[in-house]
């Protein structure tokens, strides 16, 4: 079994920003690896331990983002793929897909793993994209894998259940972090990750693919604010009678 | 004429809100540029489906009836998505964001060479395309993008516009549809459909949100209670999902639903971005947590702080009494 994992590097969304002119500014530049392709990462070496095979992960992004494949590898994927892009230049998930379609065409696979999206932008679409671009069947939203001999079933979640799908090889998964909780890299892991390889890819036809956005950002602004309203504090009985009241009598919501 | 296709999602034989929220808006919108507003049904039984539709008002329904399409599969949705935009050639595809239609965004954008834009908040059309606004970094802020495609694909957070009537002459037109087994590339082995799962949550006029503090058995029973006096769904927070203490589908946030309810009450729920990033929108926010510091407090617009044991028992006693008193 070979698997393939698309992570991406991704800044800390608990960090504090700012929006200035526009723009967004973040007070620092800590970045971490996306939390659902962690949990795909993991998926794989769940996979991995019980039935072997290999794992290689896959990352389109500027220099600085390699620490995020070594993370990965320092967790237990066994090699690195780094695909350069310049970081000045806004790529949309649209992008991402053909550059990971134009890696992909040639290899040889059983199954990649995506994360069900980025946490920064919530795009969502990287993962179904590239599994059509690739005529992959897919399946998002896994919240659950095993193998039923060489296929592969994903418990996904859907609308109003879970749908379990039998996904055969080579395909796609899109893995939610509800599914499992990544392993946190330990002192072993994180020596022999220097020890793994990493491929650096610079081919201008992968290069080319980046050109494919199809979506631009214009700014950012503030959310529409919700202010703080007001605390009750107190004899438990008497504010919880007083804001029962009140969502009757002024808010007229019950 | 151009016309602006909103794809309707059904769920059980029933229009889902969320996706009429996004007919009314697409309405508004071909009136103010002189375009046209159709819809797409895509069901077992579409067919009579589209009656229940023709009170929105759009120009035309397109329907596309298979029983394939009585549970989500993506290969058979796919393919009738492209059909159908093959031979309506809309100048956009919108639809209400669901885990359905999430799961075939980016794939359609990719096998029509679309543009795609996910969750968005509000939507304009441009000169060249489409210019919308998506809350990202876990919802913290909105950001403004635009898309200059012949063709657009969006899918919009429900609870984002109103739902409005609009009498209008509407065609139905059926566009023929053929599908076998052996296209199907992966198989549906079984649906796990949690009992609890009935009142769509992302629809529900009144939402109570469970989290952590909702220890044991007890402060269960104390939250279906509120729930049974309010007609409320019942959601939960991550901490609770992941413990299986709640079905996954009720869970609200970035990983899960979007809820915009009248009025929300959270409860023994910390608040964090990712789980008020599915909230944020809701009308009311009542928040019971021990925590006085707790930062849902921060956007509720009535926080309660104390023992949510203690506190329940009166507030439901008090609910009680309001109702009776109707
Ligand atoms: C990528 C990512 C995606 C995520 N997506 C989601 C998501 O979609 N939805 C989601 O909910 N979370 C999500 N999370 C998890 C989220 O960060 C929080 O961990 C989670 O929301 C915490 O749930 P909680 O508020 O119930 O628990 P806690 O944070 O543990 O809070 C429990 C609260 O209960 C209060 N409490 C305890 N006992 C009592 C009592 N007796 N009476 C009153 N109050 C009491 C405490 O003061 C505390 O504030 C995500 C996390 C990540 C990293
Ligand atoms: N730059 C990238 N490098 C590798 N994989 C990526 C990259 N961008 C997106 N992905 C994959 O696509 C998923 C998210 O897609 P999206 O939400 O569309 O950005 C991630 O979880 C990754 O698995």
């Amino acid at each position: 079994m070979k698997f393939y994992v698309c992570i991406k590097q991704v800044p800390d969304v608990n960090a504090p920003l700012q929006i200035k002119n526009g723009q967004l500014i973040q007070d620092t530049d800590r970045n971490s690896l996306n939390a659902y392709d962690a949990s795909a990462v993991e998926a794989a070496l769940v996979l991995q331990e019980k039935h072997g095979g290999e794992i290689v992960a896959v990352l389109i992004g500027p220099d600085k983002a390699k620490e995020t494949i070594r993370k990965a590898m320092a967790m237990g994927a066994d090699s690195g793929v780094f695909i350069h892009s310049e970081t000045d230049t806004y790529y949309d998930s649209y992008s991402y897909a053909q550059m990971l379609a134009a890696y992909f065409k040639n290899k040889e696979f059983n199954y990649i793993f995506c994360g069900k999206q980025s946490q920064d932008t919530d795009a969502g679409l990287t993962g179904s994209m590239l599994a059509e671009l690739l005529g992959l069947p897919y399946v998002t939203n896994a919240v659950g894998l095993e193998f039923s001999g060489d296929v592969l079933l994903v418990r996904r979640q859907g609308d109003t259940g879970q749908e379990v799908i039998e996904l055969p090889s080579p395909g796609l998964v899109t893995c939610s972090n509800d599914m499992n909780d990544p392993r946190i890299p330990n002192l072993k892991g994180i020596m022999q990750s220097k020890r793994k390889p990493v491929e650096s890819v610079t081919s201008d036809e992968l290069q080319a693919a980046l050109s494919a956005v199809k979506t631009k950002i214009l700014g950012y602004e503030e959310k529409p604010g919700r202010e703080a309203g007001k605390k009750y504090e107190g004899e438990a009985d008497e504010i919880a009678r007083q804001v029962a009241r009140i969502l009757d009598e002024t808010e007229n919501v019950i | 004429m151009s016309t602006l296709l909103t794809y309707i999602s059904v769920n059980d034989g029933k229009i889902k809100r969320s996706s009429l929220e996004v007919l009314s808006r697409c309405n508004e919108l071909a009136d103010i540029h002189n375009l046209t507003s159709s819809a797409l049904i895509i069901d077992k039984d579409a067919s009579n489906i589209s009656e229940q539709l023709k009170a929105y008002g759009p120009s035309v329904i397109y329907t596309i009836e298979n029983p394939v399409f009585k549970n989500h599969l993506n290969t058979p949705l796919l393919k009738a998505l492209s059909l159908a935009v093959h031979s309506i050639k809309p100048l956009v595809v919108a639809f209400a964001s669901t885990e359905s239609t999430k799961d075939i965004l980016g794939a359609l954008s990719a096998n029509l060479g679309a543009a795609s834009l996910s969750d968005v908040s509000e939507f304009e059309l441009t000169e060249t395309g489409v210019k919308a606004k998506r809350p990202v970094m876990a919802s913290k802020i909105v950001s403004s993008v635009e898309s200059s495609d012949r063709l657009t694909l969006f899918t919009v957070r429900s609870g984002s516009y109103d739902v409005s009537l609009k009498t209008a002459e509407t065609k139905v037109e059926n566009i023929p549809f053929s599908f076998n087994d052996e296209e199907l590339k992966i198989t549906l082995k079984e649906i796990i459909t949690a009992s609890s799962d009935k009142v769509d949550l992302s629809e529900a006029e009144t939402v109570i949100a469970a989290g952590r503090g909702v220890k044991d058995e007890e402060g269960r029973k104390l939250v279906e209670e509120l729930a049974s006096v309010l007609n409320a769904g019942i959601g939960a927070s991550r901490a609770l999902t992941e413990a299986g203490v709640y079905d996954p589908s009720l869970q609200i946030g970035q990983t899960g639903k979007v809820v915009s309810p009248q009025l929300y009450i959270g409860i023994g729920i910390s608040g964090a971005i990712q789980h008020v990033a599915g909230m944020a929108n809701s009308k009311v926010i009542v928040a019971i947590n021990k925590d006085s510091d707790a930062p849902i407090f921060d956007i509720a617009d009535y926080g309660i702080v104390g023992d949510l044991y203690k506190i329940l028992p009166p507030f439901i006693d008090e609910l009680k009494k309001v109702k009776s008193e109707k």
